[in-house]
């Protein structure tokens, strides 16, 4: 077992570049061949990674999310696995490699970094903070695609406005469709940091009696979650368009990463276990 | 092969003398009679750019000059002479009829109506009897090149004209049209063409507005639309999502400030607005605002400059295609000998047999006669089997074109074969 991990540790960042490196490719010279292999590709990534991912678990006796390197490889696995979904469903292939990027990136620092951790505090061997923190993961996954088509989008609009009609006005999307697969992905990322605070708040108690709801990491978290919320509820009531959408997402995802970094780095908290 | 053609186009001639020699399928029909005296069979195509006959001549030689006449008289002009024809023979009239059908000798290069063209007008000279098997081939063969080109390369993709970039555009904006309305000012040709295309693509809702009432409401008609009055049309503007502009006004028609009007009504909501007049009939200062995406004539040429050049780029493509379709026809005439070679052969072998027959004919009783006929007949048949299949084949597949050749007459020499000549009145010499 310990040796599949070490050589799918090795294997994967390979994979996931070789996946980007096919998505990039066909980006620029959009052949037949690259555009159905590069699926197939991103598939086979995922289904070794998932391997992988389980087989740490069985291996190590506990969910992989015990060090910063194993969140790595997770945010890796749920960015490409969400971009996968969104995929299959829209069947808009050409913006693959922008978002693969991140995956290949995350997965390679895991790679490198990433150590054999057999014993952990008993705290992170418990399942439901496994959820908590895979859903989480994802929602931010969600948040994380949403900002980089939210960011195609804004390239897009200006090579109109300024009259370019280069490579992106003709591989990309329309700005109606970036708009919409930016708006999806903000509205699964929301459900699933929703599905992420709601096992949180059962968990909670169970794990740390002198918790408080006040904590800045709950605090900066529960406020980028009813900042979506309401942008999400903006859109549906019709208040909030095209640009404003997209400027709404890449701010929201920048307010995210802030309060993560700012409550992981400078603020006391007890939902710190690394 | 003693084909023939002529051909006046847009790169002999200016659009008057076109446009004067042009034929409607009428006259078409009606012109083809007078072709017979010169040509056993062809084709009259004639378009907005182009008129041309090819065909068969009756006699030998290579004189365009009586095709070119006959045109003329048939519709006179004074301008029209004789150097505002391109003539063809042989396999360069071939290659020309090919690179017709691809649309590469169009005015815009990868025009892909030029292809339907050119099937009905050959369908016109089958329904008035005036196509012969080769004819038919070639034009079979040019119908493949164009199908070829349009499947194989990218020589007929990217909007090549302005009113087609601008719903080019369009869709780089919007993904879902038939959900979206259009207001297109003007209907004029170029009003129209942009109406079409807007209808074409699928836009759900497409309004016309027209100084002149009647215009509107005919095209309106054509596009399956609306028509909104011109003196109102600033206080509609809201309610569209496309606006196409291309009227003849000297003045703006729609102001800054018009447009910032209908988008706080349209609550920002994006609004794509081309202006495709000259002058232009729009304040080109609306496109600073948000989501407004205003574009005109000079932003939209690069687009189709862009398509051109692609285009343009293809050429080499698609010439390798008409190079592989003339290698495939030219293999399919040249075995077009071996047919009546095979009907010689098989004949002369049978006047041999017959022959001997004859001679034994009273040394036999009449049983062992007909065991010894049968005999014969196999034997000749195994013996003929294999070069009649090789052949056959090589006629079929219309490859190896040398050794056809070579085997051909090869097989003439070796029996000294003399050629049944109805077997090849088909075969144009």
């Amino acid at each position: 077992m310990l040796d599949s991990i070490k050589i799918l540790n090795l294997l994967l960042p390979f994979l996931y570049g070789t996946a980007f490196s096919v998505y990039l490719f066909d980006f620029f010279h959009e052949k037949k061949s690259t555009n159905n292999s590069k699926r197939v590709i991103l598939f086979v990534t995922l289904f070794f990674h998932a391997f992988y991912l389980v087989a740490r678990m069985i291996e190590y006796n506990h969910p992989p999310i015990t060090n910063k390197f194993e969140i790595f490889s997770i945010i890796a696995c749920s960015i490409a696995f969400s971009y996968f979904i969104l995929e299959l469903l829209t069947d808009i292939r050409g913006t693959g490699a922008f978002i693969i990027f991140f995956s290949f990136l995350f997965q390679l620092v895991s790679s490198l970094f990433v150590a054999d951790t057999y014993i952990v505090p008993d705290v992170l061997r418990n399942n439901l903070l496994g959820l908590h923190v895979v859903s989480a993961l994802l929602g931010y996954s969600g948040i994380t695609i949403s900002a980089v088509y939210g960011l195609l989008f804004m390239i897009l609009y200006k090579n109109i406005k300024t009259n370019k009609f280069g490579l992106v006005f003709n591989r990309l999307p329309s700005l109606e469709i970036l708009e919409k697969l930016s708006f999806y992905s903000m509205v699964i990322g929301f459900v699933l940091l929703t599905v992420a605070i709601v096992i949180g708040i059962i968990w909670l108690p169970a794990a740390f009696p002198n918790y408080s709801y006040a904590d800045p990491k709950l605090v900066g978290t529960f406020i980028v979650w009813a900042a979506y919320g309401v942008g999400i509820a903006m859109k549906l009531i019709g208040n909030l368009y095209g640009k404003k959408v997209i400027i709404f997402s890449l701010i929201g995802f920048l307010f995210g990463i802030m309060s993560l970094i700012v409550t992981n780095s400078l603020a006391k908290t007890f939902h710190s276990f690394y | 092969m003693n084909l023939i053609g002529i051909s006046i186009n847009h790169k002999t001639s200016p659009l008057e003398l076109r446009e004067a020699v042009h034929l409607t399928r009428d006259e078409i029909v009606e012109f083809i009679p007078s072709l017979k005296k010169y040509l056993s069979d062809g084709v009259v195509i004639s378009t907005c750019n182009r008129t041309e006959i090819f065909g068969f001549l009756q006699l030998h030689g290579f004189d365009a000059v009586p095709l070119i006449d006959s045109l003329i008289s048939f519709k006179p002009n004074l301008g029209i002479k004789t150097e505002h024809f391109s003539k063809y023979f042989s396999c360069g009239a071939v290659k020309h009829i090919f690179s017709v059908a691809s649309g590469i000798d169009s005015l815009i290069i990868g025009d892909s109506q030029i292809l339907g063209q050119v099937k009905e007008s050959f369908e016109i000279s089958e329904d008035l009897d005036f196509s012969g098997s080769v004819l038919r081939r070639i034009f079979e063969t040019a119908a493949k090149v164009g199908k070829r080109a349009i499947k194989e390369t990218t020589i007929g993709e990217g909007a090549v004209t302005v009113s087609y970039a601008a719903v080019q555009v369009v869709e780089k904006i919007f993904s879902s049209l038939d959900k979206k309305s259009a207001l297109v000012i003007g209907a004029g040709e170029t009003g129209e063409l942009a109406a079409v295309h807007l209808r074409d693509k699928g836009v759900g809702k497409i309004t016309i507005a027209n100084r002149t009432i009647e215009r509107a409401a005919k095209l309106s008609e054509k596009v399956n639309g609306e028509i909104i009055s011109f003196q109102f049309l600033n206080e509609q503007l809201h309610n569209f999502d496309i606006v196409i502009s291309a009227t003849s006004s000297s003045n703006f028609i729609v102001s800054l400030k018009d447009v910032q009007t209908a988008m706080k009504k349209r609550r920002g909501s994006p609004i794509v607005i081309m202006d495709i007049a000259v002058p232009r009939d729009i304040d080109p200062e609306v496109k600073k605002i948000d989501n407004v995406f205003y574009h005109d004539m000079d932003s939209l040429k690069i687009i189709v400059d862009q398509n051109l050049q692609k285009r343009k780029d293809q050429l080499p493509y698609v010439e390798n295609i008409i190079m592989e379709e003339m290698i495939s026809f030219f293999g399919w005439y040249n075995s077009l000998d071996v047919v009546p070679t095979i009907k010689t052969m098989r004949s002369f072998f049978e006047e041999i047999r017959q022959d001997e027959l004859e001679k034994i004919k009273h040394k036999l009783n009449e049983e062992d006669f007909s065991k010894v006929e049968d005999m014969t007949r196999r034997m000749i048949g195994r013996l003929l089997h294999n070069p009649t299949i090789k052949l056959r084949e090589y006629a079929e597949t219309g490859s190896n074109i040398k050794e056809v050749t070579n085997n051909t007459v090869i097989l003439k020499e070796l029996f000294n074969l003399i050629d049944n000549k109805s077997s090849v009145e088909e075969k144009k010499i």
